[in-house]
């Protein structure tokens, strides 16, 4: 009787070819671009975490236990030789540098400016960062104690250039000032207004004898073989390395405002989903209301001759079934097709910064399949849903009057 | 009541209220259909046939009064226990034909077997037993809309029958058909009421339908003005 029932409700969405396929597209063109905004919303997370990670912090960073609330000279990593000998030694970590950051100024010929002032290993760095590839104009460190690299901002605002001298003012640890001359060696160019801006980086022995810490780093930046890795709190890494008075912490941490941003695009996500099926509820329950109020007379031979409330009822259901399949299919080749599309072209925003990340080259919307099948079984489950009251409306139909009133 | 009574109604009353204004449809109607009857009811357009048949099939219910269905009160039962027995009891035939268009011929007449759950092969045999009966066996592959009125008419007929109900009820169900397909429909009936014992109850005002009924009621402003032989009428 199911399998009739079944075929009967197959046939009966066909009966009015044009409604169905409206409703079909309809309910389809949503589910597709409901897909099409998942995909670019996970195409953007991976592109805020490609940026943050990638381009400076890394995947984890390991820290003396206070620093990052005072970032302050004094607090460097307890023990760095033995930490940066764990790290030698460690299957998760596929690559780490070491670094020394102070706040400092800067004097061209013309300008003062604040900066923090970055001491980077020139032969580790370009494994973790994209500081070598950032480089614009001029060259990248070659382990000379007078060479800096600087944002392109900032050589702007110095109206310096590669070549040019510039001088770097600091405190020291006690607390005497250090100024050093230093020749521009690079300009880069991150995209980020912290880095292009507010930023100089040299080398870090340099940086450590300039301000009386040799031997001593702030920060070691780490790299995952996954940046996902960085957010999985289950990871051993962050026990194995928080020990000595130091702390690691992955990037959800160290870059709060991502995580932030990253939160808001999964509730932006489920709000969407909310009124775009809400909607296919409504429009699916109207369709079938329509549909129910043109069979009234049928509905009611159907009753009269024996059928019961519950079999009307199901046969309805069935029907809604039928549409949802149909939108989910079409909803689904819509929506793939479209991902696959702007997967090889890439979307482009111009160039906004979000969150102090910029978005400068085009976005390509990632085919996450574990995520986007969610979205066709929703359509399934909630549009033949829908047909339930317009189901128990159809099977409670007195026959006798069902008949009459559509007459 | 007796054995032999099919449908005993008493002091039937159905009143419609629907736009504030009481329309009396039926007016205190006693009536009992034996085993076996050919049986009109006649009366002019709003005389109350349709309600009245209706109510003595169970898919209505009488603002006042009974109606006993092969001796059970309609009244006691549930709306699924009605719905069953109208199902294993009673075939309808409406006016407007009211095949499913979706389903072929073979289906159609088959709708009420499945609902009761007879077996595959048994349904099949039934379904193609019945439409050689009522001479439309070649077309039981085909929809609805490929026939004319009357061989529609004829496969309501199959499919009010198939079932072997003790009753089948037909509401003007020569409305819509010409006289000379109206005359053969009527006579196939009768001859299935003689072969099998089935009790049959008409509505009509076709004289086609008066002339071939065994006995003729007479409604008249919902309530009963005689009753008469075709002869009479």
């Amino acid at each position: 009787m199911f399998i009739r029932l079944v075929k009967f409700a197959w046939k009966i969405i066909w009966r009015n070819f044009r409604r169905t396929v409206i409703t079909g597209l309809a309910v389809g063109l949503g589910l597709g671009s409901l897909m099409f905004t998942e995909a670019l919303m996970q195409g953007m997370t991976a592109h805020m975490i490609q940026t943050t990670t990638e381009s400076w912090m890394g995947d984890a960073q390991i820290h003396r236990d206070y620093f990052l609330d005072t970032r302050n000279i004094n607090p460097t990593i307890n023990r760095p030789d033995s930490i940066l000998s764990m790290l030698d030694g460690d299957s998760t970590v596929s690559f780490y540098t070491a670094r020394i950051l102070s706040p400092a100024s800067v004097t061209s010929t013309t300008e003062l400016k604040p900066v923090t002032f970055i001491g980077v290993d020139s032969e580790t760095d370009p494994e973790v960062t994209m500081l070598e590839a950032a480089v614009i104009e001029g060259s990248y460190l070659s382990g000379d104690s007078t060479e800096i690299i600087i944002g392109h901002k900032l050589a702007d605002d110095l109206n310096a250039g590669p070549g040019d001298v510039i001088v770097i003012t600091a405190a020291q640890a006690d607390s005497g000032l250090s100024s050093s001359m230093f020749f521009v060696s690079g300009i880069c160019r991150f995209g980020s207004d912290n880095l292009d801006r507010y930023s100089a980086f040299i080398n870090l022995t340099t940086a450590g004898e300039m301000l009386g810490i040799p031997g001593e780093i702030h920060e070691i930046a780490v790299k995952f073989p996954q940046a996902e890795a960085g957010a999985d709190t289950s990871l051993g890494f962050w026990r194995r390395f928080s020990v000595f008075g130091n702390s690691a912490l992955g990037w959800p941490e160290l870059a709060p405002q991502v995580g932030s941003m990253l939160s808001m695009v999964d509730i932006s996500m489920a709000i969407m989903a909310v009124i775009l099926f809400g909607l296919v509820v409504f429009g699916i329950v109207n369709s079938l209301f329509m549909s129910v109020f043109e069979r009234m007379y049928e509905f009611g031979v159907m009753k009269a001759v024996g059928t019961r409330t519950g079999t009307i009822t199901a046969m309805v259901v069935l029907e809604a079934f039928w549409i949802a399949v149909i939108s989910a299919v079409i909803g689904s080749v819509i929506g793939l097709l479209i991902i696959w599309i702007t997967s090889k072209t890439g979307i482009s925003f111009g160039e906004i910064e979000v969150s102090g990340i910029v978005f400068d080259k085009p976005i390509y919307p990632l085919l996450n399949l574990s995520r986007l099948r969610l979205y066709p079984l929703f359509t399934l489950i909630l549009t033949t849903a829908a047909g339930i009251y317009p189901g128990i409306h159809a099977g409670r139909l007195n026959p006798a009057e069902a008949m009459r009133k559509s007459l | 009541m007796t054995d032999n009574d099919v449908i005993v109604a008493e002091g039937i009353v159905k009143t419609y209220d629907d736009s504030g204004v009481p329309v009396h449809a039926v007016r205190d109607i006693d009536y009992t259909l034996q085993k076996g009857e050919f049986t009109a009811i006649i009366g002019p357009s709003g005389s109350g046939k349709t309600t009245f048949l209706n109510v003595l099939a169970g898919l209505d219910t009488p603002t006042e009064g009974k109606v006993w269905l092969s001796g059970k009160l309609i009244s006691d039962m549930s709306g699924r226990e009605l719905s069953d027995f109208r199902r294993d009891h009673i075939g309808f035939i409406f006016q407007a034909y009211n095949l499913f268009p979706v389903l072929t011929v073979e289906e159609n007449v088959e709708y009420v077997m499945l609902l009761q759950g007879v077996p595959s092969g048994e349904r099949h045999d039934r379904v193609m037993d019945i439409l050689e009966k009522v001479g439309i066996a070649e077309y039981a592959g085909r929809l609805p809309m490929q026939l004319s009125g009357g061989q529609q008419q004829r496969v309501a007929v199959a499919r009010s029958m198939v079932s072997r109900p003790s009753l089948v009820i037909a509401d003007e169900p020569t409305a819509n058909l010409d006289s000379k397909t109206s005359g053969a429909l009527l006579d196939m009936m009768r001859r299935l009421n003689e072969e099998t014992g089935m009790t049959f109850l008409f509505s009509t005002h076709d004289e086609v339908v008066m002339q071939r009924a065994r006995k003729i009621v007479v409604l008249q402003d919902g309530k009963i003005d005689g009753k008469a032989s075709p002869e009479e009428c």
